[in-house]
């Protein structure tokens, strides 16, 4: 019976293999290639954000740029999403709450972040920021595709382009630095943590399984 | 009426077109327009264009569609194409736009005749854009963190409009800014880009036709990145001396991408270049140990990357940095060879030159400090081992003969090399090689020879340039023993080389093979010079001196003799080469000849100059030929006329030197001592033309014509004759020197005809006659001259040179005078006969004398008589001479032959004539 059953399944997949959709072929094929490119994304913003961080606390100016400055969070950087969720809490998530929960996070930090590029005076962290801002877009779209190339629905929420929620204005000059200071800080850790996430995915969707599960959903 | 009317209004309204200040819009919004205005055509297409006129035009200028023309440009369009749709419209359709051109004008035929230009419009054919193909993306690098994207494209063909390109990419739910790219039209440079994210990126090209968009092209920058090349390369050195380090520093962060690595390499002076294996260089890294490099050698190296996984562009090469791997110690000792010189060296001693070559760069694995040479005899093993520390490459030793084993050690700053051996042998004893040859290869002249039995080291080649003003300086080189030929470098053309070749055995050397060899040869650069050595009548010896060394330019093959005459033809003669001379035959005698010689290489030939030379008239010992025996001739000539005249002296003598009886020995001048003989005869000498004839009076009387003579003339000599014929008989005294005195009184008396006679008729002479001939009766007749006449003289003179050579001489002096004369004289081989014996002995003159008196009056005797009877006569002559005087046989024999001709002679007339008396 077993045997039999194997014989069968080995049968249909070759002849199936010819008639398979290229199209879905390819698609179920980048989902491990997806995973890839986000994770190498993420390092790269975690890359980009280093030197970034490094030259806006500069800019924010003493404490803020003193390697060990760790104001306490106040309630008001609430708004911005921490990733200081326990580990084990985290990794006890399935794949799709963990790929939603960055997708929300990334979105929520990309609206604030643009909120801050735009006050930044000077042209050249701008830029910079501006180039960070487009990376951090494509991040979101690519966890999105991740998602999307894993059959998991998108999280609703700020869907479009997200406008900074009720932010109210900073009192003074320094809560607003330290909005900033937390805002690049969370931004490190989500990062650091999404590496992590992308990594473990990539390793538990390596692109030959994919091609076998697609084989066996054929059939 | 109407239509004057009608023309002022048409003038009115040029008027108002000319005047108006927008002339153009006056007239097209009071008359009519084109639609559509200003169309973009495609090319190709067809188009259809209305002229529309404004009603106000119709009411006043009574204008109407019927009447409207079209042009394009001034080319009027044909009616075909023309339609009327109603009274105010006209429509024009063009099956192809390409027919079409700026302007197309709406013209209105004013009765029939004026043309007034109504409307005209713009228009343009194009074409629409093509689909854009060939999209092709590219991310540089600019700096660390500054990377641009170009993409290009093929903007496919021209369209004649203006078209608008435009490069657009996306994500897919945002969408980025528009790339126009400036001035050209099939590439654009994106400044901000994302990487890891796939980005769809297309090209839009607009024109007033239409749209057109290229396949979209996905991709993430990541993948099509050509980094910047490594910078700050940099190459140490370690410990080992096959390793040098290169390190360098990467623009790109592992976080954006690794990288992976090509490294190349080569040795300065070198353009090869080597590469490190690409798979160890295929991770990411900053630094790589290039190994197998050589020693102390100095390398150049290069490095580029590129993204790890392969995606992507190669950077460019970095730049080159170079770097000199760290000394060793040579890898192998120098070749070394010895050239052994005999001749500047006392005896049983050598001087050696031991010379090597230094080391290539790669085997010396460093900078060679010195040179150490051992040598060591091998036939004495007591001797010492001598050390030299040399820094040149050669070294100079006197030896005593022997064999040794030198060897030789090179040392650098690291250590010594393996150490070289080369046995200097007594002789070179062992086998040569054989059939050593040489063939040209290019540049290079290829030697190569068979080995020989025995296994050999290797070989050494010694070649060297052979100049004749020069000693061959020799370069040498060492190959292995298991090849059988090599390639000399450095071999100039038209030179000759001699190769030598020398085997070495493991137990010492073979002797050497030598060959002569060109590159390459040419003729010669002069032709020899030809002179001849002897040259003889049909042959000549011609020789040269062979061309020097550098002269020759290649082997000389043979030598050529051209040599002809002025008109002949060349006569060619090929010699062998060795020669340096030739002897030409079969030539001409006494020719000039124009000789040259011709001396040919493989390449060519050269020839000498010219050398003339003439042949000789006769041969070797022609002449001698002819000499010789016409001298012999002519000495047998002369000793034949020698020995014809000595056989037939008497008769000779007879004829020229007759016998004349010399007065001063006559026993008259004895007898008349009151005359001093000899003062006569001194001064007869001097008178010579008269004198000297006195004596031979009887000659002179020969000589005459007999007719000249009378009878008178003759009386005195029958008187002598008679006086002869008596004296006969004396023997001695008296006798004898009657004899004597009759021919002196007739000689005085015959100088000439006529002073003969004159002289016989007026000189007086005595004759004594002492004794008549045998069969006569001797007249006792004694007279006496009674003149004192030169005779006298003469005698006296004589007697002053009382020598009997002078009274020859003047005999001869006769003789002379009388040559010519008829010799059939009797008298005459008497005269001669009468000369010798005056030379024989004076004294024995006068009998002899008589005794020719007495022959003379026998000859007459003799005359018409036979033969037999006349020598019956002069035998019975000779006897009676014998018997009284000393007369020799031989002239005796003679006297026949005179005999013969005296029918001839006067005397004999002139005697019988005058008659004798006894007879």
């Amino acid at each position: 019976g077993d045997s039999w059953g194997i014989f069968t399944f080995l049968c249909a997949a070759l002849c199936n293999l010819p008639a398979l959709p290229a199209l879905n072929c390819s698609e179920e094929l980048g989902a491990g290639q997806s995973i890839q490119q986000t994770y190498d994304l993420t390092r790269y913003l975690e890359h980009q954000l280093r030197t970034l961080a490094g030259t806006y606390l500069n800019y924010l100016g003493p404490p803020f740029n003193e390697p060990d400055f760790n104001p306490p969070r106040l309630a008001r950087a609430e708004r911005v999403p921490s990733a200081t969720v326990d580990l084990d809490l985290w990794r006890g998530l399935t794949d799709n709450a963990r790929l939603a929960a960055n997708y929300r996070a990334y979105s929520r930090l990309l609206c604030y972040l643009r909120v801050l590029d735009g006050q930044v005076g000077t042209a050249e962290l701008r830029h910079r920021l501006t180039h960070f801002c487009a990376s951090l877009q494509g991040l979101v779209l690519s966890i999105g595709g991740v998602m999307s190339s894993l059959g998991y629905p998108l999280p609703a929420g700020p869907a479009g382009p997200p406008t900074p929620p009720s932010t109210p204005a900073a009192p003074n000059d320094f809560l607003k630095k330290m909005d900033d200071f937390w805002l690049l800080k969370e931004l490190q850790t989500w990062l650091w943590r999404s590496a992590k996430d992308f990594n473990r995915l990539k390793k538990k969707v390596p692109p030959a399984v994919v091609t076998l599960r697609l084989e066996a959903r054929g059939f | 009426m109407f239509s004057r009317w009608n023309w002022v209004a048409y003038g009115f309204y040029l008027v108002l077109n000319i005047c108006s200040p927008d002339a153009s819009s006056g007239l097209v919004q009071s008359c009519g327009h084109i639609i559509p205005e200003s169309p973009v055509l495609a090319l190709g297409s067809n188009f259809t264009a209305l002229c529309i006129l404004n009603e106000s035009c119709l009411d006043f200028g009574n204008i109407y569609a019927s009447q409207i023309i079209w042009k394009i440009k001034n080319r009027l369009v044909p009616k075909e194409q023309y339609r009327e749709i109603n009274r105010t419209v006209s429509s024009v359709t063009f099956n192809d736009t390409s027919a079409l051109a700026t302007p197309l004008t709406c013209n209105i035929l004013a009765d029939g005749q004026i043309e007034q230009n109504i409307y005209g419009i713009t228009v343009t054919v194009g074409l629409p854009p093509e689909k854009p193909k060939n999209l092709s993306c590219i991310v540089h690098q600019v700096s660390r963190f500054t990377y641009v994207m170009t993409c290009t494209w093929n903007p496919g063909r021209h369209t004649f409009l203006d078209t608008q390109f435009k490069l657009r990419y996306s994500w897919p739910e945002e969408i980025f800014p528009d790339c126009i790219p400036k001035d050209v039209n099939n590439s654009c440079t994106i400044t901000d880009i994302q990487f890891f994210v796939n980005t769809e990126i297309w090209v839009e090209a607009t024109n007033a036709l239409g749209q057109a968009e290229s396949d979209p092209l996905v991709v993430d920058p990541i993948d099509i990145v050509k980094p910047l090349s490594p910078q700050n390369v940099s190459v140490s050195s370690g410990v080992l001396p096959t390793v040098l380090k290169l390190s360098w520093e990467n623009w790109i962060s592992d976080a954006v991408m690794t990288l992976k690595f090509n490294i190349r390499y080569r040795i300065v002076g070198d353009t090869n270049w080597m590469e490190v294996p690409s798979e160890d260089t295929a991770s990411p890294r900053t630094s790589f140990s290039v190994q197998g490099l050589r020693p102390y050698t100095e390398y150049v190296f290069s490095i580029r990357c590129m993204k790890e996984d392969g995606e992507g562009y190669w950077s460019d090469w970095s730049e080159e940095k170079t770097g000199i791997t760290p000394e060793d110690q040579p890898s192998k000792g120098p070749p070394i060879w010895r050239i052994i010189d005999t001749s500047r060296s006392p005896a049983s001693c050598w001087t050696v030159h031991l010379v090597w070559k230094a080391l290539k760069p790669f085997e010396a694995n460093g900078v060679i400090l010195q040179y150490e040479v051992t040598v060591r005899d091998k036939s004495s093993l007591s001797s010492p081992v001598k050390k030299y520390n040399v820094t040149s490459t050669n070294h100079t030793l006197q030896l005593p003969e022997g064999t040794y084993e030198v060897t030789l050690i090179a040392r650098n700053n690291v250590g010594a090399s393996p150490p070289s051996v080369l046995l200097i042998p007594a002789s070179n004893s062992k086998a040569p090689v054989k059939n050593l040859r040489t063939l040209p290869k290019h540049d290079k002249l290829w030697v190569g020879w068979t080995a020989p039995n025995s296994y050999v080291l290797k070989y050494v080649i010694e070649w060297c340039l052979v100049s004749s003003s020069s000693d061959c300086i020799i370069e040498w080189q060492i190959a292995l023993g298991d090849v059988q030929g090599i390639d000399l470098k450095g071999i100039k053309p038209f030179k000759c080389y001699l190769i030598t070749v020398y085997p070495l055995y493991a137990d010492g050397q073979g002797s050497g093979q030598s060959v002569k060899a060109y590159l390459k040869q040419d003729r010669p650069s002069k032709g020899p010079t030809v002179q001849t050595k002897k040259v003889g009548k049909a042959e000549a010896v011609l020789t040269w001196n062979h061309l020097t060394v550098e002269e020759q330019n290649g082997f000389i093959r043979n030598y050529t003799i051209l040599y002809k005459t002025i008109d002949g033809n060349e006569t060619v003669v090929t010699v062998d080469p060795s020669k340096t001379e030739y002897t030409l035959s079969s030539l001409t005698s006494d020719t000039l000849y124009t000789v040259r010689m011709m001396a040919s290489t493989d390449n060519g030939s050269r020839t000498g100059p010219d050398f003339t030379f003439t042949t000789q008239k006769f041969g070797k010992g022609e002449i001698e030929a002819i000499v010789v025996p016409v001298c012999l001739a002519f000495l047998l000539i002369v000793l034949l006329g020698v020995l014809f005249c000595f056989n037939k002296r008497d008769l000779i003598k007879k004829h020229i030197w007759p016998i004349v009886p010399d007065p001063s020995k006559s026993n008259i001048a004895q007898w008349s001592p009151q005359v001093p003989a000899k003062h006569n005869f001194n001064s007869k000498d001097q008178m010579y033309p008269e004198g000297s004839f006195t004596d031979v009076s009887v000659v002179e009387i020969e000589a005459d014509d007999k007719k000249s003579f009378s009878e008178q003339d003759l009386k005195p000599f029958d008187l002598l004759k008679k006086e002869k014929s008596t004296s006969e008989g004396h023997s001695s005294g008296i006798g004898g020197s009657s004899c004597m005195s009759s021919p002196r009184q007739s000689v005085s008396d015959s100088d000439e005809g006529e002073t003969t006679q004159n002289t016989s008729s007026t000189v007086q002479y005595s004759t004594v006659v002492l004794n008549g001939y045998r069969d006569q009766t001797p007249l006792q007749v004694f007279s006496r001259s009674e003149s004192t006449q030169p005779l006298l003289d003469s005698e006296e003179r004589s007697e002053d040179h009382s020598g009997g050579a002078d009274t020859t001489e003047q005999r001869q002096q006769y003789f002379r005078q009388n040559g010519g004369q008829d010799e059939t004289n009797t008298d005459r081989p008497c005269f001669e006969r009468t000369k010798q014996i005056t030379h024989a002995n004076e004294e024995d003159l006068v009998g002899f004398v008589q005794l020719q008196i007495s022959g003379q009056s026998s000859q007459p005797l003799g005359l018409g008589m036979e033969k037999n009877t006349q020598e019956a006569a002069l035998s019975r002559v000779l006897q009676t001479c014998t018997e009284g005087q000393t007369v020799r046989p031989e002239t005796v024999e003679e006297n026949p032959l005179s005999v013969d001709e005296m029918p001839k002679s006067y005397l004999p007339q002139t005697v019988r004539q005058g008659g004798y008396m006894p007879q």
